[in-house]
């Protein structure tokens, strides 16, 4: 049936919706770059949506978990070949996207006879400063695009992901430290989630003080590709009372 | 998927050694020790490579981090040595970001037995020996940090008090052995300051009597590569700080 060129661009669009419609009910994972680093923001139950990646190289995802290990462990082993192989310096997201992830989930999604691949997800790569970090918006069909504002929302819903990126861009300040910054990202998370106008989170009902019942039990994962530390490995989660 | 990153790899680094006869320059001669003290385990060493009686560099670093929890001090054929330890840095960031937890110690000791082992072919045709010291903190067993010395073969060993390896290691061990004994504090219970100073000792006794250990001179500044290892993990003692503690513990 898919040997005519009409039934195979039908038998896409059938998958393009069919993946639309599994991503429906996950929630949102954000990142920020920030002068003290690259802000990692995911609201799980139980699934870890922020991961590292490589020294400088984070994920923060949303779909199926199946997949979501699919995609980190493909990105994982093509990092540390390539660190291994030449040196870590030349792992950069744009190579990786451009040479293995954005290839291989550009197969998956039209070999349309197997499972699709279920993610949308963002890759942060830190820099020595905030104007060199990279963060790369990843579609489930292997399209990609670089944001260069610093703030990349990831949801369901690509109008409403559009608009809170916008709002929290506006209510970003210089002087926030990454505390504040993840209030605001759960701000943003819960008007995601449930459907809402945006609130900043110093108004009364926003997430200022987002617990995990407000949050219908689930778990905030905060991480951060810190750029104040001269380790190799920049990753680390971070705390409750770091955020404070 | 099972976190093995060195089965991604097209074959073994450490397996291909196929030389036969023939004399081939031997970059080997190195001190390196550990020893427990009050705050944790030090791993030191000189900074000298050779070359036959040439000294090739003193600017050498042989005490590696592999990870935040675990150091490779390296003797023996440089080039296997460092390739080991950044096969074993890239092994253990590999599996603790694909499997979501940190390599366990046990794990971490037996993938250096095996880099050792399957080196075997350059080791018994004699120019690629390689015998490190590996000092780790296992979390899951309370973080006690310990040490270990292997055989070129890949056997390993279990430290007591310290180990050490390299030309200039039997002068050390025989000092620890003694400071050990009969010494008070013993080396076991100096605080940091008095440990790291009792290091850079060491390694200036090895140097009398072993012209492949040297790089350490406090008079000019230039102090012995010192790392602590402790439950927090790994901490260089950079040379600043050596000098302060050279200044305050030794008089003459």
């Amino acid at each position: 049936m898919n040997d005519e060129p009409y039934r195979w661009l039908e038998a896409v669009a059938n998958r393009r919706e069919y993946i639309r419609d599994q991503l429906k009910g996950a929630t949102p994972v954000l990142a920020f770059s920030r002068p003290e680093g690259i802000l990692l923001v995911g609201v799980g139950s139980g699934n870890s949506k922020v991961f590292e990646i490589y020294d400088r190289l984070a994920l923060a995802a949303l779909g199926h978990p199946v997949d979501i290990e699919k995609i980190r462990q493909t990105v994982i082993e093509s990092a540390h070949m390539e660190g291994f192989t030449r040196s870590p310096e030349d792992v950069t997201l744009r190579r990786l996207l451009n040479f293995s992830l954005g290839p291989a989930l550009k197969t998956s999604f039209e070999q349309i006879l197997s499972a699709p691949i279920i993610v949308e997800c963002v890759f942060a790569e830190l820099g020595t400063k905030v104007g060199q970090d990279v963060l790369a918006r990843v579609n489930f069909d292997g399209t990609y695009r670089f944001e260069n504002k610093g703030v990349v929302v990831v949801h369901t819903d690509h109008a409403d992901e559009t608009s809170a990126a916008t709002w929290l861009r506006e209510q970003l300040t210089d002087d926030m430290g990454v505390g504040a910054v993840r209030q605001l990202a759960l701000a943003a998370w819960r008007a995601l989630t449930a459907d809402k106008p945006f609130t900043p989170p110093t108004t009364e009902g926003a997430g200022e003080k987002a617990t995990p019942a407000e949050l219908g039990g689930r778990v905030i994962e905060c991480a951060l590709l810190d750029r104040r530390i001269s380790a190799r490995v920049r990753y680390r989660g971070l705390e409750p009372a770091e955020l404070s | 998927m099972n976190g093995d990153f060195i089965a991604l790899l097209p074959k073994s680094p450490f397996a291909t050694a196929q030389a036969s006869g023939g004399h081939v320059p031997r970059l080997e001669a190195t001190t390196v020790f550990a020893f427990h003290c009050a705050a944790g385990v030090i791993v030191a060493g000189d900074h000298r490579a050779t070359a036959g009686n040439i000294v090739f560099s003193d600017r050498t670093e042989k005490i590696l981090e592999l990870d935040r929890h675990s150091l490779l001090g390296i003797a023996g054929s440089p080039a296997i040595a460092m390739e080991m330890a950044r096969t074993l840095q890239t092994s253990f960031d590999f599996y603790r970001r694909s499997q979501l937890q940190p390599m366990s110690q046990p794990a971490k000791m037996r993938a250096l037995a095996r880099l050792l082992h399957d080196n075997l072919p350059a080791t018994l045709q004699g120019f690629g020996l390689v015998a490190p010291i590996f000092a780790g903190v296992d979390g899951v067993e309370g973080g006690r940090p310990s040490i270990y010395f292997y055989d070129p073969m890949g056997a390993q060993f279990e430290a007591a008090a310290f180990a050490g390896s390299g030309s200039g290691a039997g002068s050390i061990k025989s000092v620890l052995h003694f400071l050990e004994q009969w010494s008070d504090p013993k080396p076991a219970e100096m605080p940091l300051d008095q440990a790291v100073t009792l290091a850079n000792q060491l390694l200036m006794t090895a140097a009398e009597y072993d012209t492949a250990t040297g790089g350490v001179d406090p008079a000019r500044g230039d102090f012995a590569t010192v790392k602590l290892l402790s439950a927090s993990g790994v901490r260089s003692i950079l040379a600043d700080e050596q000098a302060g503690y050279w200044k305050d513990k030794v008089s003459r």
